[in-house]
């Protein structure tokens, strides 16, 4: 009896003392003390892949804002300087959650930013609503986990769905000669699915044909079968429309397939692809939010963030989604001129803000406009912007000579 | 419909991988066979492997060749550390304690290793990069790259199973398995021999990932799935029968590549675990070989 | 279901613990109620696992699956439009079903083969939650309408966390409990003592995948979200199960205090430390695997702190508490083994046991070629031939262990054919194996009470046990009753064997050389209680022995296999003038010693 008692006073004691002896942060909304921005990073386990060095790399975008003092905040008087919390959610959601629960109820963060993925954009954001604290996602791409009539999330991918391939589509409009066949190539991802879903219809009614679709799922090392597939119907058009590191495999096999095309388009060509890939990528197009050395708002900003951290965005292509997530609510802070959710939140309704790869608008539901360039893969390695003639940085070749 | 080249390109991919998946395999068949342990953090040594040699070219020009002669003494002496120190004495206690202990000694060395190579080598996926050419017969690609990496293959199978078949060593390893004690009182030191095998086993991955890097990109986290498929392997192909294990890899490939061809490939990956399932309802026992 | 063994005690700290909990929700903040809910959640999966575990020996590393099953389940039918009671409605049943299914060809494999086989069901169910997309909506994922149902799945996961602990110590204390013990141990002994042992097997994994599913749907419900990787991923589908070995698989505690331990390390460190989290989660795991592998809670230390050490009872000395209170109370009238085995008059006109051309071959091998015999009730036969002439495989044949190639055995003229080991038990016919097969992490007496519990209508296992006391009486064990059988010595386990053998209450029992290693007062003994149990209580008996002096005590006649034939049957001193048999087994006039 006196051992069970004991024990089991010394656990309800321990719950109790848990919930009542967690001591505050600062005080929220306060002039005093810095703005407290909380977020999750993957830092382990499987999307870690994608998120190197992003804890430094957010660190870096705070000192850095904080060197010019930090945010200007009108009801203030005054820049008040910028703090991050960042956790491990070690990839696993419902970590995540208890995460945010722990920043909006014992941290007491002033906002919220990121998470990423679609597993944490799915339990994630109600919490935004339940705690009334808004939130500008990251890489939360699925339109659907914005259609759920939350009131406080915003996102930042790069780029949306409906504006992926939009300037690539173009660019088919104007060259010569016209492709007039497409072969859709998709990973198992539902961002990768809604892409190949919009933009094949897209094609289909610039009169480009979509003569196959295939989809592979996530951890697929051997395409030999789909390839021959592709290989048998000629496409003058590849749409490999995948994320980064899945493709690996797939790009290697294609040249050994020796497969031959106009064009072979990568939705998410980036560094992680050609690091591995090497010069067999070479003539490949792609779109790519932003590469260092396009000029844009905050772009010197950001290439310096970069740069200290170790960070190279043409590697780590979703670092801007990060970046823009920050960018945005620091300058939605200033636009509300408090440090205040309810200010902050209207200024983030439907608000549109600068980021060195252009502006970002928000519609009702929270989800952005973001575009991206398109650019070609050139001799040397060399990534060149090809499209929109605006800010192209070097001259298209078509069709693509590799690919003969 | 679908013309003889393209499903000669597939077979012919499907063997190529399955020799790859065999590869995997390999060293978990010796080290089951002989210890008998669940061994789970088997892939994420395959991993580990993968990400060290694909740094060590990318980052500093390491070839490949001593790579792999710094290292396989290296990962042999990490495997026969990890027996003797870890699971061996777990092995002396009674059969409940010894699952359990095996159980929490390599998952818990799974997340070990996976973390701390995602701490210094970094969580992203890598590679090495060295491309040969490839060449074409009668409408056919086939990559050099991967007729050497099943050559490899081939001969490893060749080279361990001799080796077990024909030294001592070999010998001592079959009689271990069959009958410890009778082994302990042949004066055969059955803790050295399942320690030394363990190293092989160990060393045999390292080999394995240098192979699989060369293929595949590679990161921390890629381990546990591999077990998984790596066990599938073994079962289907006879536990401790290597050239057995050899076929059944192969087997896996082409069957998930005919998949890929004539039905869908999302669904290849599961083929595995199907196959797998059908047969051990069909032969509860496995495919065991005769011994 | 009896509630006897939730004493006042529990009831009054188990209302504690509740109340304190349910204080939780309404007083503290979110963080705390999401963070006990997912120690709630892992609780229940931990505990659903330590079933099938830690009490019947199989290791299902498959088990998420069953979370995912559930989540999915629920989620579905949510989003259909269903009501959330209804769609858990229907989470349960699909899941049994499910599990029913699955338990037939799942359970033909065991030990290691088990556990890859279901560890390889992940990645295939994540696989199909991949590819059904018409139905699971694929790599997109359900998105649950949102429902602010944060407190609600809290006090359902603290609701289900207390029937998950309750229904362990009803398992614990039941028949139920028993036979997931015995198929822990020795599969086919169990069936030859009574039990059939396949329902409990799907019972009890029914049971697990149950609350696994309801887990699963209770997570999901609160995240309102549930893709393919988020439930079926590798890398959490592991870690309640290093959770339960963490804290001592098979112990009352030990799923509890295993979850509550790592998962508040694990927070911990998530809040504390900025990197190596998983490396010291993983070391503190490995480190118990290595020094103290029965779990935490079996390690030397936590037994000698005072303050901790209910925490280390096992099951079985919990059952000793109880049953020592009750010898204590004295209300257990002393029962004799005239209570158990009743008496049975002898009828020697009766046929009991008529074997008619048993031949068994494996494969080329002809173990018993054409044996026929007949034995009457109330016979002590003894069975001899030298070592390879058959009889334990004629042992074997009768007591449904093998099937005959051919031939017939007829049991006071039932048929023996068409039935199974434990069908065959129950119509009385008991054996002991030559090389004896008790129960090892069981005591004596739970060993000897077990055909009782499983027996004609069955006792429980209370009563069984005081009942069981009279046999520990008989065989001169009463001694060493709450000693674990694998701990005794050969004799004393030969002892159980028996023992246990005639707890059955046999007409007909088969007794496989159970003299040999023993001194010759230890074998007269048993030739005793061979006779007591014929003359007492009407047992037929026949024996295989090779210590022929005993025999020769005792037996009323002689059959004689030699390499799988019959070469004699008649009374003693017939057959041991016969030359075949003297060639055979005797050996020459010389060699022959009459006791």
């Amino acid at each position: 009896m006196k051992s069970y008692t004991k024990l089991v006073s010394t656990i309800v004691v321990f719950f109790l003392g848990m919930g009542f002896s967690l001591n505050t942060f600062a005080k929220i909304g306060s002039c005093n003390d810095p703005i407290l921005l909380g977020t999750t990073i993957s830092e382990t386990g499987p999307f870690s892949t994608l998120a190197d060095r992003w804890r430094k790399m957010t660190e870096v975008f705070a000192e850095e804002m904080n060197k010019s003092g930090g945010v200007f905040v009108k009801s203030c008087n005054k820049k008040v300087p910028i703090k991050f919390v960042i956790y491990d959610d070690q990839s696993v959601p419902a970590t995540a959650v208890s995460l945010y629960e722990k920043m909006a109820t014992v941290d007491n963060v002033d906002f919220f930013v990121g998470p990423d993925w679609s597993s944490m954009g799915g339990p994630v954001p109600p919490l935004a609503d339940k705690h009334q604290i808004p939130m500008v996602m990251a890489n939360v791409a699925s339109p659907n986990l914005y259609d759920r009539g939350l009131k406080y999330i915003w996102g930042t991918p790069f780029p949306v769905v409906p504006r992926w391939s939009e300037r690539y589509f173009e660019m088919l409009g104007s060259v010569d000669p016209k492709p007039k066949t497409i072969y859709f190539i998709t990973h198992d991802n539902p961002v990768m699915k809604g892409i190949t879903g919009y933009w094949s219809k897209k094609a289909e009614d610039q009169g480009i044909k979509v003569i196959g679709t295939e989809t592979f799922a996530p951890d697929t090392k051997d395409f030999t079968a789909m390839l021959a597939k592709v290989r048998a119907a000629k496409p003058d058009i590849l749409y490999i429309s995948s994320f980064d590191a899945p493709s690996v495999a797939l790009l290697q096999q294609i040249r050994k397939m020796k497969i031959k095309a106009m064009d072979v388009h990568h939705a998410m060509l980036s560094g992680t692809v050609y690091k591995q890939v090497g010069d067999d990528i070479q003539g490949m197009t792609g779109e790519l939010p932003w590469y260092p050395g396009v000029k844009g708002d905050y772009s010197e900003f950001v290439e310096n963030v970069l740069a200290k951290s170790g960070v190279n965005m043409f590697d780590y292509i979703f670092s801007l989604g990060r970046i823009a997530s920050y960018l945005t609510m620091t300058q939605a802070i200033e636009r509300a001129g408090a440090i205040d959710r309810e200010l902050v939140k209207n200024a983030l309704y439907k608000g549109s803000f600068k980021s060195p790869a252009g502006n970002i608008t928000f519609d009702e539901r929270g989800f952005p406009n973001n575009g991206a360039f398109t650019v070609q893969m050139q001799q040397g390695g060399k990534v060149v912007v090809v499209w929109p003639k605006e800010a192209a940085t070097g001259k298209l070749i078509w069709p693509s000579p590799s690919w003969q | 419909m679908i013309s003889i080249e393209v499903l000669a390109q597939v077979v012919l991919g499907g063997i190529l991988i399955g020799g790859l998946y065999a590869l995997v395999a390999f060293g978990l068949s010796l080290i089951y066979g002989v210890v008998r342990i669940l061994n789970f953090s088997h892939g994420t040594l395959l991993a580990v492997g993968g990400v060290l040699a694909s740094t060590l070219y990318a980052t500093w020009g390491v070839s490949l060749s001593l790579m792999t002669l710094l290292l396989t003494p290296i990962f042999f002496a990490y495997g026969y550390l990890f027996f003797k120190y870890l699971l061996e004495p777990l092995s002396k206690k009674n059969h409940f304690e010894s699952t359990v202990g095996t159980v929490l000694v390599t998952v818990g060395a799974l997340l070990i290793m996976s973390d701390l190579t995602a701490k210094f080598a970094g969580p992203a996926q890598k590679n090495i990069n060295i491309q040969f050419d490839t060449f074409e017969i009668s409408g056919v690609i086939v990559s050099t790259t991967q007729i050497i990496i099943l050559l490899g293959i081939i001969f490893l199978t060749l080279a361990l199973h001799y080796l077990l078949k024909l030294t001592w060593f070999g010998r001592a390893v079959k009689a271990v398995t069959q009958d410890p004690l009778g082994a302990k009182l042949c004066g055969i030191n059955s803790g050295k021999i399942k320690a030394t095998t363990f190293a092989f086993g160990s060393a045999t991955v390292f080999l394995a990932s240098i192979l699989y890097a060369l293929s595949f990109p590679v990161d921390p986290y890629i381990g546990f799935g591999l077990t998984v498929k790596a066990f599938t392997i073994i079962i289907l192909g006879g536990i401790g029968n290597l050239p057995g294990a050899l076929l059944a890899g192969i087997f896996i490939g082409v069957a998930e590549g005919l998949t890929g061809l004539f039905w869908k490939p999302e669904w290849a990956p599961a083929l595995s675990v199907i196959l797998l399932l059908i047969i051990l309802i069909i032969f509860p026992q496995g495919f065991q070989k005769s011994k | 279901m009896k509630l006897s063994y939730i004493n006042n005690q529990m009831v009054f700290l188990g209302s504690l613990a509740l109340l304190g909990l349910l204080g939780i929700v309404q007083f503290a903040n979110a963080y705390l109620i999401s963070f006990v809910f997912t120690i709630l959640i892992y609780y229940i999966l931990a505990q659903s696992w330590d079933w099938i575990a830690g009490e019947m020996g199989y290791v299902n590393l498959g088990h998420y699956c069953f979370y995912g099953i559930g989540a999915y389940i629920f989620g579905i039918f949510l989003v259909e439009g269903y009501t959330s009671s209804t769609a858990m409605l229907l989470n349960i049943v699909m899941t049994s079903f499910i599990a029913i299914i699955i338990s037939y060809p799942l359970y033909r494999l065991k030990g290691d083969y088990f556990a890859f086989a279901t560890l390889a069901l992940l990645p295939l169910m994540e696989v199909l939650a991949y590819n059904l997309s018409s139905i699971t909506k694929g790599g997109d994922g359900i998105v649950f309408p949102i429902q602010k149902v944060s407190s609600l799945t809290y006090v359902l996961a603290l609701v289900l966390s207390f029937i998950s602990f309750i229904l362990t110590l009803w398992i614990n204390r039941s028949r139920f409990g028993y036979a997931l013990r015995a198929i822990r141990n020795d599969e086919e002994v169990s069936e030859v003592i009574g039990i059939k042992i396949f329902p409990y097997k799907v019972k009890v994994l029914v049971l697990s995948a149950l609350f696994a599913g309801l887990a699963g749907a209770l997570q999901g419900w609160q995240m309102s979200f549930i893709d393919p990787g988020s439930v079926f991923g590798l890398n959490v589908a592991l870690v309640p199960i290093a959770m339960v070995l963490f804290g001592g698989s098979g112990m009352r505690w030990g799923p509890l205090v295993g979850v509550i331990l790592l998962a508040c390390i694990q927070q911990w460190m998530l809040v504390n430390l900025k990197m190596l989290q998983t490396t010291i989660y993983g070391l503190i795991i490995l480190c118990i695997g290595r020094f103290m592998p029965g779990g935490l809670l079996r390690a030397g230390w936590i037994k000698k702190t005072k303050f901790l050490s209910f925490l280390s009872k096992e099951h079985h000395e919990y059952m000793t508490d109880q049953l020592e209170k009750s010898v204590i109370q004295s209300d257990a009238k002393q029962i004799s083994l005239q209570d158990i085995l009743g008496t049975r008059t002898i009828n020697r006109q009766i046929l009991i046991l008529e074997c008619e051309h048993i031949t068994k071959s494996f494969g080329g091998n002809v173990a018993l070629d054409d044996v026929s015999f007949k034995i009457n009730q109330g016979e002590i036969v003894g069975l001899i031939g030298a070592n390879g002439s058959g009889k334990t495989t004629l042992f074997n044949c009768i007591s449904g262990v093998f099937k005959p190639t051919s031939g017939k055995i007829r049991f006071l003229n039932q048929e023996l054919s068409g039935k199974s080991r434990d069908e065959i038990a129950q119509i009385g016919i008991g054996r002991t194996y030559q090389l004896p097969r008790p129960f090892g992490d069981l005591t004596v007496l739970e060993n000897l009470a077990m055909p009782l519990m499983f027996g004609g209508e069955g006792m429980s296992p209370h009563e069984a046990l005081i009942n069981a006391r009279a046999l520990a009486t008989f065989i001169k064990l009463s001694n060493k009753e709450m000693v674990r059988s694998d701990s005794l010595s050969l004799q004393e386990k030969k002892a159980i064997e028996f023992g246990r053998a005639i707890a059955l209450r046999p007409s007909l029992l088969l007794v496989d050389e159970v003299a040999s290693g023993l001194t010759p007062i230890e074998v007269n003994q048993f030739v005793e209680h061979i006779r007591t149990i014929r003359n007492h209580y009407g047992v037929t008996v026949i024996w295989v022995e090779h210590i022929f002096s005993a025999l020769t005590q005792v037996v009323d006649r002689l059959i004689v296999l030699d390499t799988g034939r019959l070469v004699a049957d008649g009374p003693l001193a017939e057959v041991l003038k016969d030359e075949k048999v003297i060639a055979s087994y005797l050996g020459n006039a010389k060699g022959v010693t009459n006791a």
